[in-house]
């Protein structure tokens, strides 16, 4: 696997730079980023401002105006050599139920010709899995996930759609994500949780985080409905372990 | 409470203060003024605080009726501003009573103006700020542009004295803009014909362009092998070369991440002096290294601390 012997310090403009450990899409080395901003936090350096964690690297956006680039570089490399996954706190389960097909799951179906198995052994297979959420973003509070088992990988859609409605569970590739908000995608529809992962009046707007591990549970329309109308009224909230 | 009436609105008029912090990495943007300095000095000619909320106006002003006296500022883009029909000065404190009439018009020169009032524009803080992110229906005046109609409460009026930039120190929009970049972080995905290109130009600012970037064209960007990386955090200016080889700057309202190769990342003190090229204007990139950036931007902040007479 690709993880860099020492972390490259890439520059980012004058005010960010990017820890980079590695190079590949991989638990372990997500973890050491993840172990990594976490020290860095609990450092609390001055002229440190936010850090944005992904697969394989740390962004960390500073002020070179209270502390070199020398000093934070510095900082990092010593931290680097203590991140390892042992130093963050347990991982939270989350579980979130999921309507497979139908309108919901608009393309269920096809994704399951596409790789040659019944829509309902393909859904069964994908609410089976155990997900890990390497970090969020893009759009806000979008999950980056693998967990599926090989068989469901798929390639991505051919043409984009521009419009994926908010909640849809969608994989392309070897990866699943959840769409929080409205937004183009190229990932297959299998399905709709009615969970909000985004709600901008919420005093905690996002509901998944770097490190979680996910877990969908298949519900049929009914249950989605009533689902749906607990979260529109503010009665929900969905069940989170550890 | 004090309140301001938006008479009109222009295509898009956003409420903006400094940003807000902390939420990048659950894929929530900073938000902003776009162009930052313009946005400071404005809050600053009407003595608020630099984290007060102004409005950010986009290519065409608002009509804003004023129900009460106070100081306003107008600065960014020459919207050519008028207080009753009469033309009203900019990049300076200005008093405006009960029942007067603001209008901003079309931008002459750059794209966005910015209107702080005293006592700022006291909207609901969302997440820490006042900011508006129209894509995530977040802060702002329900999380999205203002419409004709809308009334903003307004904080009580400091006393404060009109102050003005002296006009020697009044930016001048238009004409080729030249912007600091350092290189990287995936710069060794180019070739150096790729990079020369890059660092040539000139490159023209095309229409589609918003708040979440800057669309380019100009010089084709070569890669060394493809355009895909695995997916990480994108910073504040960094500049995208997609497919096609033409550079997309990332701005306020930008995606938190992504897979294309980033070439360089334009420093922070001249990403408002991209906020200001109009649709055809022209662009060019000019290398410098972290060291020099960081007393470039040294040298730009103590500027802009004493450009307010």
């Amino acid at each position: 696997m690709t993880i860099w012997p020492q972390p490259r310090l890439l520059p980012c403009g004058d005010r960010a730079l990017s820890v980079e450990l590695g190079d590949e899409v991989n638990r372990e080395l997500n973890a050491r980023v993840l172990a990594l901003e976490y020290l860095l936090q609990q450092k609390h350096l001055p002229g440190v401002g936010e850090t944005v964690p992904s697969y394989r690297a740390l962004l960390v956006y500073y002020d070179p105006l209270v502390v070199s680039h020398e000093a934070l570089c510095a900082t990092l490399r010593e931290l680097w050599a203590r991140a390892r996954p042992e130093v963050l706190p347990p991982a939270r389960t989350v579980e979130l139920p999921c309507c497979y097909g139908g309108e919901l799951g608009f393309e269920l179906e096809a994704a399951a010709q596409k790789i040659g198995l019944s829509p309902d052994e393909m859904a069964r297979l994908h609410a089976e899995a155990d997900y890990y959420v390497y970090f969020v973003g893009f759009t806000p509070g979008l999950p980056y996930m693998t967990g599926m088992p090989d068989r469901l990988t798929i390639p991505r859609l051919t043409n984009p759609r521009t419009k994926t409605p908010p909640g849809s569970v969608a994989i392309g590739g070897v990866q699943c994500c959840i769409y929080p908000i409205e937004s183009p995608g190229g990932f297959w529809v299998l399905g709709r949780t009615p969970v909000r992962l985004y709600d901008p009046i919420a005093p905690d707007p996002i509901l998944l985080r770097a490190g979680d591990h996910v877990r969908f549970r298949a519900i049929d329309r009914a249950e989605y409905e009533s689902i749906a109308a607990s979260v529109e009224a503010g009665r929900y909230t969905p069940r989170i372990a550890g | 409470m004090s309140i301001l009436i938006i008479q009109d609105a222009g295509p898009l008029t956003t409420i903006q203060d400094l940003g807000r912090f902390g939420y990048l990495r659950v894929g929530i943007p900073t938000s902003g003024p776009m162009d930052h300095d313009a946005f400071l000095v404005a809050n600053r000619l009407v003595g608020s605080p630099d984290t007060a909320a102004a409005l950010e106006c986009t290519l065409i002003g608002p009509r804003v009726e004023f129900t009460d006296e106070r100081l306003v500022a107008i600065t960014g883009a020459d919207m050519a501003p008028t207080v009753n029909g009469g033309a009203a000065p900019t990049w300076q404190g200005l008093r405006v009573k009960a029942g007067d009439v603001l209008r901003l018009g079309p931008a002459k020169s750059g794209v966005r103006a910015y209107l702080a009032v005293g006592g700022g524009i006291e909207t609901p803080l969302v997440l820490g700020s006042r900011s508006t992110y129209v894509r995530g229906r977040l802060g702002g005046l329900e999380g999205r542009a203002l419409r004709r109609g809308d009334r903003l409460p307004v904080g009580s009026v400091p006393a404060a004295r009109p102050r003005r930039v002296h006009p020697d120190r009044v930016p001048v929009y238009g004409g080729d803009v030249t912007v600091a970049v350092v290189l990287g972080p995936q710069d060794d995905r180019f070739t150096a014909a790729g990079i020369a290109a890059f660092l040539e130009g000139p490159y023209e600012m095309l229409p589609q362009s918003d708040r979440m970037g800057a669309r380019l064209k100009g010089p084709f960007i070569e890669h060394t092998r493809g355009h895909d990386i695995v997916s990480d955090g994108i910073a504040m200016g960094a500049i995208q070369v997609i497919g096609e080889g033409q550079p997309i700057v990332l701005l306020a309202d930008r995606q938190s991440a992504g897979g294309y190769t980033k070439i360089g990342t334009v420093c922070s003190f001249d990403i408002g002096r991209i906020a200001q090229v109009k649709p055809g204007g022209r662009l060019r990139f000019h290398r410098v290294t972290v060291a020099e950036a960081h007393a470039m931007l040294r040298d730009r902040r103590r500027a802009l601390d004493g450009t307010i007479e």
